[in-house]
């Protein structure tokens, strides 16, 4: 993108007056605040994640209210505000049922997962979640008095006198005391694919039957499962005795559909609404010159431009949201509005990004060993060990002078360990304790015109000449 | 805010505002070059905001993922920073909130609820809920515990409390991110390398010692800068080598002035201390030029401590009296080749063997060390000469330099024999010689003794060979790799007189 373009709006932006300047970082506060937490704009009726947001909060309604039994699964693409809109459907909500929330990223079995529900039951429910007249809970201290070893169950011990909670072995018959707690109860199953990849998806199993036979009536709670995934071909991952007792529901959200809602966005947040003093002269001030600025960076082709590539590779929300957060740091008293070159700059560290952005400052042996690399590739050997580069570089330094010579010493081996930690250089090879260190092999991550690129730039005719001769 | 480290203001103003007013919950900051200075940068920034008056009070822990090796000493640093709790080996060493029987280093779960403990504890005295802002920096993240990454990446969304993990490592983020989406991306930083410039002004900024020999300074740490900066970008290690050559350099003016004083020893002997001359300053420069380079060979790669090598550099008293000459520099001899080359006789034969048998391939023993009957003694083969050129394809790689490849035993021997038969039964003692009628009988008497076996396995256990095949492995001969280089097994070949080089199956 030529530079060029926003040279319209230098001169407004040049400076800002002394009295303005504590103006800017309230600004910036706010709008970091409305990026984090956004406002859900005024969409319209027929939008995805409006839908979403009735069929979910009819679903949590017949659970909590009418004690109903359900389950459904909500799915949309990565940050298209699925735990958003279940969490503002909960806030709704009149009476407060148990929520529990589990992770397949945390809980990563069904014991650690069984052992979570336990300790969040216990922690909003009081000190026991086993309601008093339960015969399994009876059953259960039976069982523990019987048994003087289960007290030795380290689960115990780790969580402490705070939660007390059943042996491990009755973990399972936990989930079907929950339509009996005084509350209605919520799961939440994050990352919900990930349970169905656990052996036997026992957990889902216990969960989705305690669902099915939850009958509303005989002075029972509801209980509600609602699993949240990205990944669309969850159900089919459910075994058959799973999905049987699946309700099938599936609730999708989605990112925004048109560049117009994104651009929509865009303003909002960047106008976030900030506590002004109607009277005060200064705040009026700088309201109006945001404002006003706003409104020019926004008509700028070339924001425009970027804001549309990134709404047509990605409509990732959080990538946005990375966007105007590295355009807003970058705004000091010196240089109050935002500007295309910032947003280009931020699009360049947050969306595209090179993969390795220093590449022409390595050090001077790293240069070296990185044309050397190249240099063997093009021989046919992609795969590389240390000594060959080495040797590759003392043939060169022989044959030319290439400055500053260093062979003797240990900082060029030193350099290719820098390349390798950098992951520039890849080891191709197992490493193994016995072999030398030396030979192990590797290949380079970087493409030769990237190389070539650095070695233009940083400048140093001895290293491009080097560097055209692999051919 | 931060003058000590030049070349990070954009970076600070950005952290800082970030920290300090709504941080992403993810944040990943990529160094190549220099991650002990930026983790030092970081720490000032957190530090200078803990103290800072803002809406919310910020409390940092800073983990090491290669320190922290497990998970468990990962949480119990965390939540113990968090909680600014240092553990006292009196007590018994006991976590944060471990008197009241919680522990929160079992598993991640455990780990919330403490983040979560930890963030309500620090709430306490406050009126409003939610004032606490913990930070989790995790400085070499490329080196965390592979299960931890994805739900460390996750923290504030598990945790539900207002919390920031920052990621510091030396290699970016896509090389180390983990398949299939499962971390959120994070919110980049990507910190330029130190210019020189900025690693010059930050090194002097360290100095503290001496202020009339500061001007001294400053010009010493340009000139180290302007030679070692092509090869290493790390202030760290710039400053490593300052610190062995700077005493050295410094020595001759010291001299000079402790004479003079000693001179007028009589008058006033407070005075001020006088700054070398311009004159003297390019002296020294001369002098201590051509060391500085040697310096960053030795240090660099740390084959000598500093200390010691300052110690073993140190010039000459009153070097400044003498007419100029050139400084000798020590430089590290390799302790390796004084082990070696004390080795019997029988070792290095051993070594030797091992060494050609880990080169050539073994289709070209027999071409190599075969003796016709008629040729017994002596029949010096020449090489192969050039590596045969195939065309159009692809040249192939020495073997030397893709390393050595591994050989059964029982090959080694028979090249041990065939170097023993040419090379040392002239030394022998003819005693038996009666005993053995056939030639090369006693070499072959003389390579199945035990020793050379026990030999093998001494050799093995300095390391001078390794053994690929297990060491239960019963059935076949064990295989062995040669660990000696080239230039050592040269050095062998001289000691022993052997002519090595009509032994190798390509050219060296």
């Amino acid at each position: 993108m030529p530079p060029k373009r926003t040279s319209p709006q230098k001169k407004a932006s040049q400076s800002l007056p002394i009295h303005l300047n504590h103006c800017i970082n309230s600004q910036k506060r706010a709008i970091l605040a409305s990026i984090h937490h956004p406002q859900p704009l005024v969409e319209k009726e027929h939008d995805t994640n409006v839908l979403a947001a009735q069929q979910i909060t009819s679903l949590l309604e017949g659970s909590v209210i009418r004690g109903e039994g359900n389950s459904c699964l909500l799915l949309g693409p990565r940050a298209s505000g699925k735990s958003k809109l279940l969490d503002s459907c909960l806030e709704k909500l009149q009476t407060k049922p148990i929520v529990i929330r589990l992770s397949g990223w945390a809980q990563r079995n069904d014991r650690l997962a069984l052992r979570e529900i336990a300790i969040q039951l216990s922690q909003q429910t009081g000190t026991t979640f086993l309601s008093a007249n339960d015969p399994t809970e009876e059953e259960i201290e039976n069982e523990e008095d019987a048994n003087p070893f289960l007290d030795q169950d380290p689960i115990q011990h780790a969580t402490g006198s705070t939660a007390v909670l059943p042996p491990a072995s009755h973990l399972p018959a936990l989930i079907s005391v929950i339509p009996t707690l005084a509350h209605p109860t919520v799961i939440i199953l994050d990352a919900f694919d990930l349970f169905a990849l656990h052996p036997r998806q026992s957990l889902l199993y216990c969960l989705l039957d305690t669902v099915q036979s939850c009958h509303a009536g005989q002075g029972r709670k509801g209980l509600a499962v609602i699993g949240v995934t990205s990944r669309v071909d969850t159900v089919q991952l459910l075994e058959k005795r799973v999905k049987s007792r699946f309700s099938g529901r599936t609730i999708r959200t989605g990112p925004p559909t048109t560049f117009t809602h994104w651009l929509g966005t865009v303003e909002t947040l960047l106008l976030p609404h900030v506590r002004h003093d109607p009277d005060d002269d200064v705040d009026n001030q700088w309201k109006d010159a945001w404002a006003a600025s706003i409104d020019r960076f926004l008509a700028d082709k070339a924001v425009e431009e970027i804001l549309n590539e990134t709404f047509s590779i990605t409509r990732d929300f959080r990538t946005l949201v990375r966007l105007l957060t590295a355009l807003v740091v970058q705004l000091t008293p010196s240089n109050p509005f935002p500007l295309a070159s910032q947003l280009q700059s931020a699009a360049m560290t947050q969306r595209a990004r090179p993969r390795f952005p220093f590449l022409s400052s390595l050090s001077y042996p790293s240069m070296c060993l990185l044309i050397a690399s190249v240099h063997s590739e093009t021989a046919g050997h992609p795969l590389f060990t240390f000594e060959m580069l080495h040797d590759l570089f003392r043939a060169q330094v022989r044959s030319s002078t290439l400055a500053p010579v260093q062979i003797n010493g240990g900082s060029i081996g030193m350099a290719f360990e820098t390349l390798v930690t950098a992951r520039i250089f890849i080891c191709a090879s197992p490493t193994s304790s016995n072999g030398a260190k030396g030979y192990l092999k590797y290949r380079s991550a970087v493409e030769r015109d990237d190389v070539k690129k650095a070695v233009e730039k940083a400048g140093q005719v001895n290293m491009k000449k080097w560097l055209t001769k692999a051919q | 805010m931060d003058t000590t480290h030049p070349g990070y203001e954009d970076f600070t103003t950005q952290f800082s505002t970030l920290i300090s007013t709504m941080p992403p919950p993810f944040m990943y900051i990529n160094d190549a070059d220099a991650i002990q200075t930026t983790v030092a940068v970081i720490d000032n920034v957190l530090n200078h905001l803990l103290s800072a008056p803002g809406p919310s009070k910020i409390s940092y822990a800073r983990a090491d993922a290669i320190a922290c090796f497990s998970a468990r000493l990962l949480y119990e640093s965390i939540i113990n920073a968090l909680a600014s709790w240092t553990p006292q080996w009196e007590d018994g060493a006991v976590n944060w909130g471990a008197d009241n029987g919680v522990r929160w280093n079992d598993t991640f779960d455990g780990f919330v609820h403490g983040l979560r403990a930890v963030h309500a504890y620090l709430g306490k005295g406050k009126k409003k809920e939610g004032d606490v802002r913990l930070v989790v920096v995790v400085e070499r993240a490329e080196r965390l515990i592979p299960e931890l990454m994805v739900p460390l990446t996750r923290l504030a969304e598990l945790a539900r409390v207002d919390l920031c993990v920052v990621f510091v490592s030396e290699a970016p983020w896509e090389t180390i991110r983990p398949p299939l989406g499962a971390s959120p991306d994070p919110y980049f930083f990507d910190i330029p390398p130190p210019t020189k410039e900025d690693i010059v002004k930050h090194l002097i900024s360290k100095y503290s010692s001496h202020p009339p020999l500061k001007p001294l300074y400053t010009h010493f740490i340009t000139t180290l800068c302007d030679v070692c900066y092509p090869f290493t970008h790390d202030p760290h290690e710039l400053a490593y080598i300052a610190a062995a050559r700077w005493p050295g350099f410094v020595k001759p003016v010291l001299d000079a002035n402790k004479r003079d004083m000693d001179l007028d020893a009589d008058s006033d002997s407070e005075e001020a201390f006088q700054p070398p001359s311009e004159e003297t300053r390019m002296r020294l420069s001369r002098l201590f030029n051509p060391s500085l380079s040697l310096a960053l060979d030795a240090l660099y790669p740390r084959l000598q401590n500093a200390t010691d090598w300052a110690k073993a550099n140190e010039p000459p008293p009153n070097l400044l009296d003498h007419p100029p000459t050139n400084l000798k520099t020590v430089v590290p001899s390799d302790e390796k080749d004084a082990g070696i080359t004390s080795l019997p006789r029988l070792s290095k034969f051993i070594l030797l063997a091992s060494f050609l048998a880990s080169t050539n391939p073994p289709k070209s023993d027999l071409r190599i060390f075969g003796r016709g009957l008629d040729e017994k003694k002596k029949r010096k083969r020449r090489a192969s000469g050039k590596p045969t050129k195939t065309k159009g394809g692809v040249t192939k790689v020495a073997q030397r330099l893709l390393g050595p490849t591994s050989f059964t035993l029982d090959r080694m021997l028979a090249i041990l024999g065939a170097l023993l038969e040419e090379n040392d039964v002239d030394s022998r003692i003819q005693g038996h010689a009666s005993e053995f009628s056939i030639p090369g009988e006693e070499t072959d008497m003389e390579i199945s003794r035990v020793a050379v076996y026990a030999v093998v396995v001494e050799l093995t256990s300095m390391r001078l060979l390794t053994r690929t095949s297990a060491v239960d492995r019963l059935d076949g001969p064990p295989t062995f790799k040669a660990a000696v280089g080239y230039e050592m097994a040269l050095c062998l070949a001289k000691e022993l007189d052997v002519s090595l080089a009509d032994f190798f199956w390509e050219v060296m």
